[in-house]
């Protein structure tokens, strides 16, 4: 299996590092079209000209800009994303607080779309040819249709305002405080012992994480559906009936392992756009994650933030997509080196 | 053992029921081999779908009985019947590859049916899968059993097959053409393999096939179908060799000979009425097409007679079958001698495979071929999947870059490659592709696809470009009309005439023709055979062409070249070559063909040749 998925990996880790260095550059360019400077942002409004000048010339930002990105790109490379001029905070900390949960987030929410997905793509197919199909079909629709900040506000309103069943601000209850350790809350609750907080943690998630899970859920739930019709095309298939095993057998044993394989390719795309989807959700309840982090760096057009987040925006999905395309490659046998 | 009496099974389609299946009698007893034969649409795979009651949705048994060892099989509830099947009642399909699951494992597959059949526990079962890969001949069980569908070859994919099927030592078999996807020889060895099986197990087998010579070899009765209805029924050699109706007579007369002086061939008109065409025919479904029909015939469905003990057949006027034959066939315009029109020599094509991240394999797929084509001369290629034949077409037409050799056409080399070579070629050779359903564009009307070439000169107008379309298929034998249809409203005959006009609408002097008659029925073959053989006479033209039917080429092809693993291994005239075989490899591909003359035991007890795959891509010689 080792032996599969390595030259694929070492592949793509090669053409991720071409990636993350294109999109640096283009990250770094395009920010510094924006009519800011840093170094009067940085200083006291009551600061001269003569000062700000100086303070720009201490910061480098008279350097030419490809000079000015290199020296960003080797500290970059040293780990030293510079300081937030809004937050007057080490970038690599803030974004290192907030990296984890955002990703405890998209991870969560990619399960909920995943289990959904699967159990709505087998009721599709389960319905087929019936008189139920066109109900299911036209419920996978309109799931379709609902994107995943209005599903945050419909849930806020029924299961955070009207019934009060679950919280919809932040990560904890506010009594609780953070646990050291990963910065993956769930992780260092249990870790700790700590299953009030563990309880807490999962109570803050749920709302976010079904808004956008159920969002992304009816995709997958079509590409399986249709998989799955094709799959029942095959001599196989067919073939199963005649050795006389159960429709249930069939399905478990045959047709859902080999109908798995495309939607799974599917899911990889998915994650990507699930991550960036975090962001509005991440706003709606305010939740700590790299979106509101984003959101706040944009509004205060806080350049080192932007950058970082936006590097590890990239990274993330590089990782994710590599990680589904060794899984696809260990699940198809067709692919395996011999 | 298994009884059908007056069995009939309907399609609901929008204007009400058409029988599919009907008036549908027979019974094989213990241990007996039936042959359903008929050309595809005649019913012969629907009936194997009725003992399993697996019908396409829309079909169902609307009369009669299938009796099982005394229980009718239409009406017995579904747990029942599922646990009769691959116990009692075990299949073998038509395409072996398609027929294992790919994500698992031929171990885990046949441990999934034998844990069904309730064999011990793990450890027994693999013991057991062992010895049934060893009864049905492949060696290494133990490496095999840990492999992908995919990495075995189709014949070895069947034997797997053929190897649970036979687990439960089933009271009845039924194998759906299992031959009918697999190089001639594997064919032979996988005929024999069930034969084996089933006389050791006393299995009684329904065979279904469209290729009436071989199920006169390995078959005791013969039920030979059409449109759905027996046109006739008998024991094998009988029906063989004294056919009662005049379909089964038709049949035989459309396969070219593999002995004796090249005969003519039977072209039957038209084709077999389609589902929503049976419910208009009134009389005698066969009658439209009969060459012996008379007035009687389209009046009233025929009833069956008792030609001799056991011998029935569904028509009026048997007397007049015997009659039936076909004229010699033309003379065809002798090849001319003096300069060659195609040269190649010393032609060679390696392929790089990657193997790990540096390391490469070099596979040679064609190697040192060597040949001349002269004008006016139809040389034919045979020879098995793996043998080269296809990569060395692709060459010929530019598809493929040569590695080593070269091609002359015309007098002029064109294994440079360069673009004035390519159009030097373009203008002289053509590609008939052996798939018209993907050779064929299905966005782009007939007139268009046919007039491709003229496209792309970029010189000819839409009008010219449509009567020269109606021209060419008028040459081909079809409407004018045609020229307005897309390749989806055309039938498999009619596409593959369209894909011949493509190739001539350019007048080359050499066809490269790759299998452009494989998969599609005797008759719709003889037709295409005939088209062929008219267009040498009226055209003048060469052609290579590439087929693994014996039969074909020996009908149609003046010399014949025998390639195996990339080399040609002999060649010469072609009547000559079949009737005095040289190289070993020839005598197998002869012998592996079931023979006209029923007196010769077949298939042979020792067929001495291995498979010929390409190197590299499957390292699976068939067992």
């Amino acid at each position: 299996m080792i032996a599969t998925v390595f030259p694929l990996v070492g592949r793509r880790l090669l053409a991720s590092v071409l990636i993350l260095l294109i999109v640096s550059a283009l990250l770094f360019f395009v920010l510094h079209v924006l009519p800011v400077d840093p170094a009067a942002m940085s200083l006291p409004p009551s600061a001269t000209i003569a000062e700000i000048e100086a303070m720009r010339r201490e910061m480098g930002l008279d350097l030419p800009l490809p000079r000015q990105y290199l020296i960003w790109l080797s500290q970059v490379l040293q780990g030293d994303f510079g300081s937030s001029i809004h937050f007057r905070r080490d970038v690599l900390g803030l974004v290192g607080s907030a990296l984890p949960a955002t990703i405890e987030l998209a991870l969560l929410s990619m399960i909920v779309a995943t289990v959904l997905g699967i159990f709505g793509g087998l009721m599709l197919f389960h319905v087929r040819g019936s008189r139920m199909e066109p109900i299911v079909d036209f419920g996978s629709i309109l799931l379709l249709s609902i994107p995943e900040f209005l599903w945050s506000l419909f849930f806020i309103l029924i299961f955070g305002v009207a019934l009060q069943w679950l919280p919809f601000t932040g990560r904890l209850d506010p009594d609780l405080r953070l646990p050291q350790g990963t910065g993956f809350l769930l992780v260092d609750a249990l870790v700790a012992g700590r299953f009030d907080i563990f309880w807490s943690a999962m109570r803050h998630m749920v709302l976010p994480c079904f808004a956008l899970g159920i969002a992304f859920s009816p995709t997958i739930m079509r590409v399986l559906r249709s998989s799955l019709l094709d799959v029942y095309q095959e001599d196989y298939i067919h073939l199963a009936r005649l050795r006389g095993l159960s429709e249930w057998r069939i399905l478990r044993r045959h047709a859902l392992k080999n109908a798995i394989l495309p939607t799974l390719s599917l899911m990889g795309v998915q994650f990507g756009f699930l991550f960036g989807g975090t962001l509005l959700v991440e706003v709606i309840f305010s939740y700590p994650g790299l979106g509101n982090l984003m959101v706040d760096a944009v509004r205060n057009a806080d350049l080192p933030i932007i950058q970082a987040v936006g590097l590890a925006y990239c990274a993330v999905v590089l990782v994710i997509n590599t990680v589904v395309d060794s899984l696809y490659l260990v699940l198809n046998p067709k692919l395996r080196i011999r | 053992m298994l009884i059908a009496s007056d069995l009939a099974v309907s399609a609901a389609l929008a204007n009400g029921a058409v029988p599919v299946i009907q008036d549908l009698n027979f019974s094989l007893a213990p241990g007996r081999v039936l042959g359903l034969v008929g050309e595809s649409g005649a019913g012969k795979s629907m009936i194997g779908r009725a003992v399993a009651q697996l019908l396409p949705s829309g079909f169902s048994v609307t009369r009669g009985e299938l009796l099982f060892d005394g229980q009718d099989l239409v009406r017995m509830p579904l747990d029942k019947r599922r646990e009769l099947l691959g116990r009692e009642i075990a299949f073998v399909p038509q395409e072996p590859l398609s027929g294992l699951n790919p994500v698992l494992t031929v171990g885990r597959q046949i441990d999934e049916h034998l844990a069904r059949l309730a064999v011990g526990d793990a450890r027994t079962r693999r013991a057991r899968a062992l010895v049934m890969l060893d009864a049905v001949h492949l060696p290494r069980g133990a490496e095999l059993l840990g492999k992908y569908p995919h990495q075995l070859s189709g014949g070895m994919c069947q034997r797997v097959l053929i190897a649970m099927a036979f687990a439960s030592r089933p009271k009845l078999l039924v194998a759906d053409e299992p031959t009918t996807a697999l190089d001639v020889t594997i064919q032979a060895r996988i005929v024999q393999l069930i034969a084996e099986m089933q006389r050791h197990d006393g299995t009684s087998v329904i065979f279904i096939t469209h290729d009436l010579r071989l199920a006169a070899q390995i078959c005791d009765d013969i039920l030979v179908l059409y449109a759905g209805r027996p046109a006739e029924r008998g024991p094998a050699r009988r029906v063989f060799s004294q056919p009662a109706h005049p379909y089964t007579r038709c049949l035989q007369l459309s396969n070219p000979a593999m002995s004796g002086p090249r005969r003519g061939l039977y072209a039957l008109p038209e084709r077999m009425p389609g589902l929503s065409a049976l419910k208009t025919i009134q009389g005698c479904l066969f009658a439209p097409r009969c060459p012996s029909a008379v007035g009687a015939c389209a009046r009233a469905l025929p009833p069956f007679t008792e030609v001799d003990d056991g011998h029935i057949a569904a028509c009026i006027r048997i007397t007049a079958t015997a009659e039936i034959s076909v004229p010699a066939p033309a003379a065809a315009n002798a090849p001319k001698t003096g300069t060659p029109l195609l040269a190649v020599e010393g032609l060679s094509k390696t392929f790089r495979t990657a193997r790990g991240f540096f390391r490469h394999d070099v596979v040679a797929a064609v190697r040192g071929v060597s040949f001349t084509l002269h004008e006016n001369e139809f040389v034919g290629i045979v020879g098995e999947s793996g043998s080269g034949k296809s990569t060395l077409a692709r060459m010929l037409c530019g598809l493929d870059a040569p590695s080593q050799g070269t091609i002359v056409i015309a007098g002029r080399d064109v294994s440079d490659g360069s673009s004035r070579s390519n159009a030097h070629r373009r203008a002289h050779v053509q590609m008939v592709f052996q798939d018209p359903q993907s050779a064929l564009n299905p966005r782009r009307r007939v007139a268009s696809i046919v007039t491709q070439a003229l496209e792309a000169t970029g010189k000819v107008d839409w009008e010219e470009r449509l009567a020269r379309a109606k021209a060419l298929l008028s040459e081909i034998g079809m409407p004018p009309e045609a020229a307005q249809r897309f390749p989806a409203q055309l039938s498999g005959g009619q596409r593959q005439r369209v894909n011949i006009a493509r190739a001539l609408c350019v007048a080359p002097n050499i066809l490269v023709a790759d299998e452009i008659v494989s998969g599609l029925d005797v008759s719709v073959q003889a037709q295409l055979l005939d088209l062929l053989m008219w267009l040498r006479r009226a055209r003048a033209f060469s052609m290579l062409f590439i087929s693994h039917d014996l039969s074909v080429v020996r009908y149609l092809c003046d010399r014949v070249l025998v390639m195996y693993r990339g080399e040609v291994v002999e060649s010469g005239p072609t009547i000559q070559v079949f009737a005095t075989p040289r190289h070993p490899y020839t005598r197998a591909l002869l012998a592996a063909m079931p023979p006209d003359d029923l007196s010769a035991a077949w298939p042979p007890q020792s067929l001495e040749i291995e498979a010929a795959p390409l190197a590299g891509k499957a390292v699976e010689a068939d067992a």
